[in-house]
C-alpha cells in the first residue's frame, strides 16, 4: 500500500446484501493515484459485486447495505441517482468481461464511443467523432477511420475490449473499474489488453481497480493485492509481498494451486479442500475455518479483524504467526 | 443478397401455390355450384347443361390446370354467380377492407407497442398491472364476442356509436376496436417480452456505466433492438387481421371482402372465394418478405453478412 500519497480512491466497509446475506462484508480498501489495485478470489466471492457498488450499479437483487466510497473527497455513495449518472463515465468508468456483449449491437462502435463523449461534454457529433478516432488510436486499434464505421459484430473480443477501454476512458476518468476484462479473452490476446492497461496507466495517471481470478494478471499488472473470500477481504498488501510472503492460509494455498512450471507432469495440481460456503452457511467466525488447516475453535466463533503485519501488509487471520505450518502444507 | 432475394420469391410462389391448391380441392368436394344456381323445378338436362357450359363436368384435374393456365395469364375467372370476372367483385370490396385493417392495425401497433413498454420498464407499478388485465382481456375475448359487447355497449345502450355499415368515420371505430384488440394484446405481449429479454443484456449495465440513465439506454439502445421480434409478428398479423376481418365484417355488416368470403362461400361461388384466398395468402407472404427487407435494413448482421 503506498502510505505516502492520498488515497485517489477511498472504499471503507461496503456491505452489499442478498437475501438478508452479506455477500461483500466490510469491504476497505485505498487505491492511490496511477495504482493499479487488484481484488482476486474464486467465482462468487463477491469481487464483481464489489466492483459494481463502486458506481453504483448492483443488480436488483443486491443492496449496499453500509460502507462509503470515497473518490477524492466525494462519497459516491451519498449521490442521488442524477448526480451519480454525472460521475459515472466521467470520474470513474468501469469495463465487463464480455467486451462483444457490452456493445450495442446494432450501432456502429463510433457511434457508441462517440456518444459516451457526448454523454458528458456538450459538443458537436462531428467533434466527438474526432474524439471517438483519436481515442482508437490511443488504444491501438489501427486503421480507426474504418474501424469507426463497423459493428461489433465484425469485431475480434479483444479488439471489442479495445473500445469497450476507449469508451470508458473518453472522458478522462481519474478510475478505471475492469471487471474480469480478460478473462473472455485469448491468452495472447490477454497479454496485450493488460500492456495496454498499463500504458494507459502510465500515460494518463488513470487509477485501476482490477478484479480477476487470475494469478498471472495480478503479478503481471498490480501494485497492490485484496485476496476475498466468500465476500471478506482476507488480505490485502502490496504484490510483491503478497506473493514472496502470504500472511493468510487462504492466500497461501490459493498461489500453492496455481500450476508451475516445474510441476512434475501426471501428478495432481494441488487443491484446497472442501468447498466456499453458500450464503446460508456463512457462520460467525472466519468464513474459510471450515477448509483452513490453521483453523482454531476461536476461528469458527469469532471473526479475525484485519490485523496489520507492516508494510501495508494486513491479514484477517488469528494465526499469522502459524503461517510457517502453511508453507509445509502447501509445499 | 440477391440470391437470398431470389430464393424468397421461389418459397413464396410455392407456398401460393400450396394454399390455392388446398382450397380448389375443398371447394370442389364441398359440392357442385351448379344446382344452387338452377331454378327448383329444373330438369335433370337443363342442370348438365348448365354444368358442361360452367365447365363443371370435366374431371377435376382439368379445372384444376384450367385455372392454374388463367392465372399465368392473370385471368382469374368469371364469378358463376353474378357472371362477372371475380377480380372485379373482389377489388370492388378490397377498400374497405384495407380501411378496417389499417384502422385494426392503427389500434395494435398504437396501443400495443407503447403497453409493451411500459409494462416492461415499470415492473411492479400500478399502470403496470392495469395494462396486463387490458390485454390478457384482448387475448381472451373472442371477437365475435367482443363485437358484439361493444354493439350492445356503445351502439344500443350508449348510442354513441353506428352499429353497422361502412358511411362516416365514426362507423370504423367499433371494428376496428374489435378487429384489432387480440393483436393488441400480442404485440403488447410480444413487445414486452422482448425489452425485458433485452434489459437483461450486458451493454444495458454498459451504458448505465456509462452515465446514461435507463430511460436513456432503452430508447438509444434497447427498443431497436427489441423491435426485431415485434417485426416478426407484425408481418403474421397484418395477414392474421385480414383472416380475422370475415367474423368482425360480418358482426359490423361491414362490405369488406371478409364478407364476401361468407357470401360467396354459401353460394359456392369458388372462383370468389379463391380470389380472395389468393389475396390473402398473398399478403402474408408480402408482409413477410417486406419483415424480412426491414430486419436487412434494422439488422447490420444480416445486412453485412448475407
Amino acid at each position: 500500500m503506498n502510505t505516502a500519497a492520498s488515497p485517489l480512491l477511498s472504499v471503507d466497509n461496503l456491505t452489499v446484501e442478498i437475501g438478508g446475506a452479506n455477500v461483500v462484508d466490510g469491504v476497505s480498501f485505498d487505491v492511490a493515484p496511477g495504482k493499479v489495485m487488484a481484488l482476486v478470489g474464486e467465482s462468487g466471492c463477491g469481487k464483481s459485486l464489489t466492483s459494481y457498488a463502486l458506481l453504483g450499479l448492483l443488480p436488483d437483487a443486491a443492496r449496499r447495505t453500509a460502507g462509503t466510497v470515497r473518490l477524492q473527497d466525494r462519497d459516491l455513495t451519498a449521490l442521488s441517482e442524477r448526480q451519480l449518472r454525472k460521475a459515472r463515465g466521467k470520474e470513474i468508468s468501469i469495463i465487463f468481461q464480455e467486451p462483444s456483449a457490452s456493445l450495442d449491437p446494432l450501432t456502429t462502435v463510433g457511434a457508441q464511443i462517440a456518444a459516451a463523449y457526448q454523454t458528458h461534454n456538450n459538443v458537436s457529433r462531428s467533434e466527438a467523432y474526432d474524439r471517438a478516432r483519436q481515442m482508437l488510436a490511443d488504444v491501438g486499434i489501427p486503421d480507426p477511420d474504418r474501424r469507426l464505421h463497423q459493428y461489433p459484430f465484425e469485431l475480434s473480443g479483444g479488439m471489442c475490449q479495445r473500445i469497450m477501454i476507449s469508451i470508458a476512458l473518453i472522458c478522462s476518468p481519474q478510475v478505471l473499474v475492469a471487471d474480469e476484462p480478460t478473462t473472455a479473452l485469448d491468452v495472447t490476446i490477454q497479454a496485450q489488453i493488460l500492456d495496454l492497461m498499463k500504458k494507459l496507466v502510465a500515460d494518463r495517471g488513470t487509477s485501476i481497480v482490477i478484479i480477476t481470478h487470475d494469478m498471472g494478471v495480478v503479478a503481471d499488472i498490480a501494485d497492490d493485492v485484496a485476496v476475498m473470500y466468500a465476500g471478506r477481504i482476507a488480505e490485502i498488501a502490496p504484490v510483491q509481498s503478497l506473493f514472496d510472503d502470504p500472511k493468510h492460509p487462504y492466500t497461501a494455498l490459493l498461489l500453492a494451486s496455481v500450476p508451475k512450471l516445474h510441476h512434475a507432469p501426471k501428478t495432481d495440481l494441488a487443491t484446497i479442500e472442501g468447498r466456499v460456503p453458500t450464503l446460508s452457511e456463512f457462520g460467525a467466525g472466519c468464513r474459510f475455518a471450515d477448509r483452513c488447516p490453521l483453523a482454531t475453535e476461536k476461528c469458527r466463533i469469532e471473526q479475525p479483524p484485519l490485523f496489520d503485519c507492516g508494510g501495508g501488509h494486513r491479514s484477517a487471520c488469528w494465526h499469522i504467526d502459524r503461517m510457517p505450518e502453511i508453507r509445509k502444507v502447501a509445499a | 443478397m440477391i440470391n437470398y432475394a431470389v430464393q424468397r420469391f421461389i418459397q413464396a410462389i410455392i407456398a401460393i401455390v400450396g394454399v390455392l391448391t388446398i382450397v380448389f380441392v375443398v371447394m370442389h368436394l364441398s359440392g357442385d355450384p351448379t344446382l344452387l344456381l338452377v331454378p327448383q323445378d329444373a330438369s335433370a338436362e337443363m342442370i348438365a347443361e348448365l354444368r358442361s357450359q360452367l365447365g363443371f363436368d370435366r374431371p377435376i384435374y382439368v379445372q384444376y390446370l384450367d385455372y392454374i393456365y388463367g392465372l399465368t395469364h392473370l385471368d382469374f375467372g368469371m364469378s358463376v354467380v353474378q357472371r362477372v370476372p371475380a377480380l372485379d367483385i373482389v377489388a370492388s370490396r378490397l377498400p374497405y377492407t384495407i380501411q378496417l385493417a389499417a384502422g385494426a392495425l392503427l389500434v395494435a401497433i398504437g396501443v400495443g407497442i407503447p403497453a409493451g413498454i411500459i409494462m416492461a420498464t415499470m415492473r411492479g407499478s400500478v399502470i403496470e398491472r392495469i395494462l396486463t388485465a387490458i390485454v390478457v382481456t384482448g387475448q381472451s375475448v373472442p371477437t365475435f364476442l367482443s363485437g358484439i359487447l361493444l354493439i350492445f355497449v356503445f351502439g344500443v345502450t350508449l348510442r354513441w356509436l353506428p352499429t353497422s355499415g361502412a358511411g362516416e368515420l365514426s362507423a370504423m371505430i367499433m371494428p376496428s376496436i374489435a378487429l384489432g384488440a387480440l393483436s393488441m394484446s400480442t404485440f403488447a405481449r410480444m413487445t414486452r417480452i422482448a425489452i425485458i429479454d433485452e434489459l437483461s443484456k450486458d451493454y444495458v449495465r454498459a451504458g448505465r456505466a456509462r452515465g446514461l440513465s435507463l430511460g436513456q439506454v432503452v430508447f438509444r439502445h434497447v427498443l431497436r433492438n427489441a423491435s426485431i421480434p415485434v417485426i416478426t409478428i407484425a408481418a403474421l398479423e397484418i395477414g392474421n387481421l385480414l383472416a380475422g376481418a370475415v367474423i368482425i365484417e360480418t358482426v359490423f355488416a361491414w362490405p369488406g371482402i371478409g364478407q364476401l368470403a361468407i357470401q360467396s362461400i354459401q353460394s359456392r361461388d369458388f372462383l370468389v372465394v379463391q380470389v380472395i384466398v389468393l389475396l390473402i395468402s398473398f399478403v402474408y407472404v408480402l408482409t413477410s418478405v417486406l419483415a424480412d427487407l426491414v430486419y436487412v435494413f434494422v439488422d447490420p448482421r444480416i445486412r453485412l453478412v448475407r
